[in-house]
């Protein structure tokens, strides 16, 4: 049971930020990505469009296989963080809201952060690591 | 408990949550990024009450995903907001209460505006602002006219901001300021266009 891969996909559907959990996440190249998080993008817009309860449009929440559990969350502004992670891996959802106040606090509050664009901070990386430390990954 | 009442509740919990900083220090910071504007737009005011708006608005678009973000994590549920009352309500009693440690009313509401009422401001203590320059024969000089300045501006730009990233797109205005003698600080809200959000009405089914 380990975290894999962490996802950030802005509100234009542009990813933004993208980075290995564990060790023995699968090698993704960047190309791939840049695919993976438009392609999600636009899954999610569909999903909210398909739902048959028109109240809630929440689009994808929770995917779950075999051989993996993708969970995503996503902010009132638009941004969806998503992780991928091994089955019966617990707390996902928690690690992404841990996440989102990282966010705010190490990339939002950087005068030279620019919104919508790519999330290149040491201090967004280290407090990721430290969250991940505290929800007992190895 | 009614639906105002716990909006209070979790501004107030979020305000014990969040780090606190001075809040002399904080006005005399606010009051010495005036003053250097004042400088760099040579005492135009009408440009300086613009760039703190232009200021306000950067600060708003990155700080509404922290209200949210933090209220997340502290469990604190802020309600979708269905009607314009119920923005208005988080923006005063939460947004004000997390941020600035004091929280607003909300009057004047209509349909597509709303007013906020300030009675503290906690970037204007200590400020007095300077008497208009009289010519010598009584007539007004060629001074900048101090009445026109608006100290706190930046309030209208965040609220600008942060609304915008929220589908809704607002005007604000600060129509009455204790420093120019009102009786109360005022920003008046008005909401302009709600944003539609998903797919585009091409991609609509007929």
């Amino acid at each position: 049971m380990a975290y894999l891969h962490l996802f950030i996909v802005n509100k234009s559907g542009g990813l933004i930020h993208h980075r290995a959990l564990s060790h023995h996440a699968p090698q993704i190249g960047t190309n791939e990505w840049l695919r993976i998080g438009s392609t999600f993008h636009s899954l999610h817009a569909i999903a909210g469009e398909a739902s048959p309860v028109k109240a809630k449009h929440d689009g994808i929440e929770l995917i779950e296989g075999e051989g993996l559990i993708l969970c995503c969350f996503q902010t009132r502004t638009g941004i969806k963080f998503v992780i991928t992670a091994e089955p019966g891996t617990r707390f996902i959802q928690n690690v992404l809201k841990e996440i989102y106040v990282a966010y705010t606090d190490c990339a939002l509050k950087d005068p030279f952060y620019e919104l919508e664009m790519p999330i290149r901070s040491d201090l967004f990386s280290e407090a990721v690591n430290d969250i991940m430390g505290r929800f007992g990954n190895r | 408990m009614s639906k105002s009442g716990s909006i209070t509740a979790a501004g107030q919990n979020l305000w014990a949550k969040v780090p606190k900083a001075n809040s002399e220090l904080f006005a005399l910071t606010y009051g010495s990024l005036i003053t250097e504007l004042i400088r760099d737009y040579d005492q135009n005011i009408p440009e300086i009450n613009n760039q703190l708006d232009r200021i306000g608005y950067s600060i708003g678009v990155r700080c509404i995903d922290e209200l949210f973000a933090k209220s997340e994590v502290n469990g604190v549920q802020i309600p979708s907001c269905r009607e314009l009352r119920e923005t208005a309500e988080v923006v005063a009693k939460i947004g004000f209460r997390m941020f600035l440690g004091v929280s607003c009313d909300v009057g004047k509401l209509t349909e597509k505006s709303f007013s906020l009422y300030l009675s503290e401001n906690p970037l204007s203590i200590f400020v007095e602002l300077p008497q208009n320059e009289v010519g010598v024969d009584g007539s007004s000089s060629h001074g900048p006219d101090w009445t026109q300045l608006k100290y706190s501006n930046v309030y209208c730009g965040v609220i600008r901001g942060a609304l915008e990233q929220v589908n809704l797109k607002v005007e604000c205005e600060f129509v009455g300021d204790m420093l120019q003698g009102d009786d109360v600080n005022e920003i008046k809200v008005e909401v302009k266009e709600v944003i539609a959000d998903g797919a585009g009405e091409d991609y609509q089914e007929e």
